[in-house]
């Protein structure tokens, strides 16, 4: 499915809970979808440096199973973000809904 | 027997690997080189994590190799959006010609006075010239001090906000408009062949210049990218 330009929520959103590296995000979004929000995963790591560079989010070294990994992390400014791109979002899905239904 | 199994297993290997670095090579073109080795790292990271998964649920390492390259998608398309977000050579270049330049004007005292007493040594003499009558020179006098003012000046202004930055860089643009009108006066139109060829260098500058600030965090601007 296309979900062309909410890519950046869906990432603030997987690292709401927990820092992630990069491939551990694109696995939350494709499970937390059930599948069916499903993108090419090179099309993240572009996607998270754009995020990084409005410091919406910030990345350190980590080490998973002895291998160093790039972890991120949200910011403060990036919960104020993802809670006005929620807000946006359901106001958005509702006015669709209510579009479709009536069609 | 095995042995031509591990031997063609392996060739399976080095071509998904070759396709691995294909797709980097064309994911990474005309990234400056820490960015490349950047896209390189977290890509080569996410390759490993994919093929590990695809081994697990039951690939043959073969399979994996590819599944994990296809999984990372076109990388034309990858390469487009990284130079969005991340520098590209033309502009690690710029931004380090531009830091060697700051560099070379602020930690000489004797450069820095030269370049101050340069500018305003032309604009005294331009007042001067204007007051005895003398307007023609005194016009290019005035019209050379704006530009060296604004040229070596900049560097040595209190500029180290956005906000002050917008407003020195507006006022620059007028100053050129200003000294482009100054010196062909009635005639700029006639000139604005001229104006296209010598402002092109000036605009690819500030174009790149304002592509980098996208790119790096406020916190990160060297003084030259304020400008």
């Amino acid at each position: 499915m296309n979900f062309k330009g909410t890519l950046p929520t869906l990432i603030l959103e997987a690292l709401a809970h927990e820092p992630c590296h990069g491939y551990r995000i694109a696995q939350q979004i494709k499970e937390r979808s059930r599948g069916v929000l499903d993108f090419k995963e090179g099309t993240l790591y572009p996607a998270l440096h754009k995020l990084e560079n409005e410091g919406l989010v910030e990345s350190y070294e980590g080490v998973e199973k002895g291998r160093p990994r790039r972890y991120y992390r949200i910011t403060k400014s990036g919960r104020k973000v993802l809670s006005k791109d929620r807000a946006e979002w359901r106001q958005l899905s509702q006015a669709v809904t209510v579009i479709l239904g009536e069609a | 027997m095995s042995q031509l199994a591990s031997h063609l297993n392996m060739n399976g290997r080095n071509t998904d690997k070759s396709n691995l670095d294909a797709w980097l090579n064309q994911a990474t073109r005309h990234l400056s080189r820490d960015s490349a080795a950047q896209v390189r790292a977290e890509i080569q990271e996410h390759y490993q994590s994919a093929r590990d998964a695809a081994i697990s649920n039951g690939e043959t390492p073969g399979q994996a190799d590819r599944t994990a390259v296809a999984a990372l998608g076109d990388a034309a398309t990858a390469n487009c959006q990284y130079r969005n977000v991340l520098l590209t050579s033309a502009e690690a270049r710029l931004l380090r010609e531009g830091q060697w330049e700051t560099r070379a004007v602020c930690s000489r005292t004797w450069l820095k006075s030269l370049l101050v007493a340069m500018p305003v040594a032309a604009l005294w003499a331009s007042a001067a010239l204007f007051l005895g009558g003398q307007s023609e020179l005194g016009r290019t006098l005035f019209v050379g001090g704006l530009t060296l003012l604004v040229a070596f000046g900049a560097p040595m202004l209190p500029i180290y906000t956005p906000a002050r930055a917008r407003v020195f860089r507006r006022l620059k643009y007028v100053l050129l408009a200003v000294t482009f009108a100054l010196v062909f006066g009635t005639h700029a139109l006639d000139w604005s062949w001229l104006l296209a060829c010598s402002v092109w260098p000036l605009f690819w500058i500030e174009w790149t210049r304002a592509s980098i600030r996208r790119k790096i965090p406020q916190a990160r601007w060297p003084k030259h990218l304020y400008l």
